[in-house]
């Protein structure tokens, strides 16, 4: 059981943080820079095809006879996009079966993934979590704006199973080219992704998005108890790596794990990507509770 | 440690593919990882060294590594030089001869030899069989095909050395028997000895290997000595042979019963040898000895290194005659051939007369009536006309040759063809006689032994017969003679060599024989018809002949062997047609280890085996994890 009780009574619990939270300091103080859909007009542009023709100026279109999209002022509701990447090396690490600690970084990142958006659903933000699968989102929850659609997004979360191979990099790309509200992006991936993420990231930030990137690394991908003569398989791909593993490369493999990790948090500093490292053997709702709170991802 | 095919080494260079092999094919286990791609990262740096780092630490690529090693190694059969090694079917020739007892080598040379053996014996190596034969004057197999040590070390401590000559051509057909026997593809025929060998013996199956022991060849031998009878007295002749490289002076001294007779000082040159006669004698039953010993007095180390021919013996025995009563009334043929046979003195006696007190060898009873008690001697009875001993009948005339007892000494060379009788005496044949002759009528002649004593018959007249007159007369009668008044026991003027036989006849009466050799062992013997035969001639000295308490003589073993004495030691002997050199005994043996390598291989590749099962690489034993972990738990 994925959310058994105790899991969706501390996630009430963060709602009622959250909630308390928002309800003072976002009000009126912030005021969005998107257009949207709300009633007051900002601007006109050029109809392209594609547009919703209910949004075409019909005043405007039999003055000029040209279609012009009226563009109207982005209301104050914040939009909350949760990417959970379920890709196969998603599915890595002790599950609740093996014991004591439970390690599995799928099932971390749905927990994380519930929290974020019971905070969000809590604090009356519209909701969107699309699962990335492959090169592109495969599931979408949302978008959603209020507690109510609370436990739909549990038993949403509860279906989704980790598979295949995730394309990261055109899976974002994807996304963020669908037509959305842009607003918080929040990114639960390892970031395992040979083509790398970094273009479609900046997608993302070139729309006008805040990204936030949680990047989950089971306790074994750190420190692999792993020695002798081995043939790794990736789990993804199945592709084969031949390896003797010793102290001294073990070693290295440790700093470079962390040596990685480093990099990506650099890059997301120069691009104002929030990076959060998240280990899974640190409990999810102390992380929600104390590390994203530190950062800033919930105020 | 050399190779004896170090070309095998070259097989070291299968060690590359072995790596290659080992480089492409890692057995490797399988774990799933999250991804990949940080540990490619991670090779990308490591890939110049990672061959090396794979081949660190990794015990079955070390193990097939050493195995290899060691079968290139065991190929290349490598051997260590042994002292002594032989296998397959080894035959040892073990000179047991005069000459082995000399002493030029502490303690001497045959020990020295029996030393040599049991080096053989020690390096015997498995399923090699050892066959060995002590050579002597009858070679004896002491132990045949032994694969055991034990029973070789004891078979060889029963060896001794005897003052005899080796009979070497009987020890090859021995030894080539025994390499034919063993049926091994491998045979060494190992022939330790000081040479003296025969040049003419045979060739000899299999590889022929030469040990020679021994190490001078100064020797001075007495080479004869014999007394014989001579008109002024009985005469002493001894030679002395130098068998060294130098002169030598020496000092001969005679004993004559134990006693100093004479003694002379002799030069004998290097290589030859120098003669001694003493005559006039004493005419009287003597053993002589002749001594020889170092001039200078205080040497102590002794004359030669081969002191068994130092001495030698000889008997002199005077000519002796047996005495022969005839108690007859007048026959001239038989006096006259009595008187003509050699070693017997006639006594002529009439009939009725009173005999002599003394005792006589042999009664002659010519037509005699027995009145009194015969004499306890032998009897030769012509014509009898009554006896106790058996029963005389009526007169027969059918005296028609029926036949001629053959295979008989007493009818040897007897043709009775032409003789032709008038009549003789049917005389009933006791049972302890046999017919020699036999007519139609009844016997002619008869012999046999009765009472302690021998007794002939002749059953008729020899007047009454042309025997006297015919070839036929003095063959019977020189045949009965010897029979019953035999000149000796025994006959050996010049005495024995080691290992003679002597054949002894002992008189009439005597059954019981004995023989008391040199050293006082005494001989018994039951004497039959032919007499006994006396075989244990293998001491050197003077044999005493005892028969019913009384001596009969004595007869003396020499050696007097030039090839036994001329102790030099050969460097090569001559087999067939091959020269077989000296092996010095450091390099006669090379002790192949590969069986030793082969079986560490095994074990190695058994060890291989167990690892590769067990998966294990060195860091990945479970055993060690789970010390590893135990620590842990325990910190």
């Amino acid at each position: 059981m994925l959310f058994d009780e105790t899991t969706l009574r501390k996630l009430d619990r963060l709602a009622l943080v959250a909630s308390q939270v928002r309800a003072g300091v976002m009000k009126g103080e912030r005021r969005s820079t998107k257009r949207g859909t709300s009633i007051e007009f900002a601007d006109y542009r050029d109809y392209v095809r594609g547009d919703d023709l209910r949004r075409v100026d019909w005043n405007v279109f039999a003055r000029l006879e040209r279609p012009f999209i009226k563009l109207l002022e982005e209301e104050e509701d914040l939009a909350v996009h949760v990417l959970v990447d379920a890709s196969r090396s998603m599915d890595f690490g002790a599950g609740p079966e093996a014991g004591a600690a439970e390690t599995h970084k799928f099932r971390y990142a749905q927990r994380l993934a519930a929290a974020l958006g019971y905070i969000a659903l809590a604090a009356g933000d519209r909701l969107t979590v699309s699962v990335l699968q492959g090169a592109e989102p495969v599931a979408q929850f949302g978008p959603s704006r209020g507690r109510g659609h609370a436990l739909r997004l549990i038993r949403f979360l509860e279906d989704q199973t980790p598979a295949g191979t995730t394309v990261l990099d055109e899976a974002l790309r994807v996304y963020a080219l669908g037509a959305r509200r842009p607003g918080l992006a929040f990114l639960l991936s390892d970031l395992f992704a040979p083509d790398g993420y970094e273009s479609g990231l900046g997608q993302f930030l070139s729309r006008g998005y805040e990204v936030s990137v949680l990047h989950v690394l089971a306790p074994e991908e750190l420190d692999p108890p792993l020695a002798g003569d081995l043939k790794l398989i990736d789990a993804e791909t199945g592709a084969p790596q031949d390896i003797t593993l010793d102290g001294g490369l073990r070693d290295l493999y440790r700093r470079r794990v962390l040596a990685w990790r480093d990099e990506i948090e650099a890059y997301c500093l120069k691009r104002r990507i929030t990076y959060v490292p998240v280990t899974t053997d640190l409990a999810w709702d102390e992380l929600v509770l104390s590390q994203l709170r530190e950062r800033g991802l919930i105020k | 440690m050399s190779f004896l095919a170090p070309l095998a080494l070259a097989l070291s260079a299968l060690a590359l593919p072995i790596l290659v092999l080992y480089m492409l094919k890692l057995r490797r286990r399988e774990v799933e990882v999250s991804s990949v791609m940080l540990w490619q990262k991670l090779l990308r740096d490591r890939e110049a060294n990672a061959p090396w780092q794979r081949l660190r630490r990794n015990l079955l690529l070390l193990l097939q590594l050493l195995l290899l090693a060691l079968l290139v190694v065991a190929l290349a059969r490598p051997f260590l030089r042994v002292p002594v090694v032989a296998s397959g079917a080894v035959i040892i020739l073990l000179d047991a001869s005069a000459s082995m007892q000399a002493t030029d080598i502490a303690p001497s040379r045959f020990e020295a030899a029996r030393a040599a053996v049991r080096q053989l014996i020690d390096g015997l190596t498995a399923g090699s069989r050892m066959t060995l034969i002590r050579v002597g004057l009858q070679p004896e197999v002491l132990a045949a095909g032994a694969d055991d040590k034990e029973t070789l070390r004891a078979a060889l401590a029963r060896a001794e050395a005897a003052p005899t000559p080796a009979d070497w051509e009987a020890a090859f057909a021995l030894a080539a028997g025994a390499v034919r026997g063993a049926r091994l593809d491998e045979s060494i025929v190992v022939i330790v000895s000081d040479g003296g060998l025969p040049d003419d013996l045979p060739p000899l199956p299999g590889e022929i290997r030469y040990v020679p022991v021994g190490a001078v060849a100064d020797n001075v031998a007495v080479a004869a000595l014999s007394v014989r009878p001579a008109p002024g007295g009985p005469q002493l002749f001894a030679r002395v042979a130098n068998y060294g490289d130098g002169d030598r002076t020496v000092i001969v001294s005679i004993l004559q019963g134990g006693q100093l007779f004479s003694a002379q000082q002799l030069d004998v040159p290097a290589g030859g040898s120098a003669d001694l006669v003493l005559a006039d004698l004493p005419d009287a039953a003597s053993v002589y000895a002749a001594r020889l010993s170092a001039p200078d007095a205080d040497e102590a180390a002794g004359l030669d290194a081969l002191p068994l021919d130092d001495t030698a013996w000889a008997v002199y025995q005077p000519p002796t005659s047996g005495r022969a009563l005839v108690i007859s009334p007048g026959n001239l043929f038989l006096e006259q051939m009595l008187t003509a046979l050699p070693g017997l003195q006639p006594f002529r006696l009439l009939p009725g007369a009173a005999p002599p007190d003394e005792a006589f060898d042999l009664y002659v009873l010519d037509s005699v009536t027995q009145t009194a008690a015969l004499p306890e001697a032998e009897l030769l009875w012509v014509n009898p006309l009554s006896s106790t001993l058996f029963t005389v009948g009526e007169v027969f005339t059918n005296t028609q040759l029926r036949r001629v007892a053959p295979d008989d000494p007493l009818t040897r060379y007897l043709d009775w063809g032409a003789v032709h009788i008038l009549q003789a005496r049917r005389v009933e044949v006791p049972t302890w006689a046999r017919v020699l002759v036999e007519a139609e009528g009844g016997p002619l002649v008869f012999a046999g032994e009765t009472g302690g004593r021998r007794v002939a018959v002749i059953t008729f007249r020899l007047q009454d017969s042309d025997l006297p007159l015919q070839l036929a007369f003095p063959v019977l009668m020189s045949n009965l003679i010897e029979y019953l008044a035999p000149a000796q026991a025994f006959s050996a003027p010049d005495g024995l060599r080691p290992g003679q036989t002597l054949t002894i006849k002992p008189h009439g009466g005597d059954r019981a024989i004995a023989i008391d050799d040199p050293d006082g062992e005494r001989f018994q013997a039951a004497a039959t018809e032919a007499g006994v035969l006396f075989t244990d001639s293998d001491k050197l000295g003077v044999y005493t002949v005892v028969s019913n308490q009384a001596v009969l003589g004595a007869f003396a073993v020499n050696l007097f062997d030039p090839a036994e004495s001329a102790i030099r030691p050969q460097l090569n002997i001559r087999v067939g047609r091959a020269e077989v050199g000296a092996t010095p005994q450091a390099e006669i043996g090379q002790f192949e280890i590969w069986p030793w390598i082969a079986a560490a291989a095994f074990v190695i590749l058994l060890i291989e085996w167990w690892t590769y099962h067990r998966g294990a690489t060195l860091p990945a034993l479970p055993g060690w994890r789970g010390l590893f972990k135990r620590k842990k738990s325990a910190a």
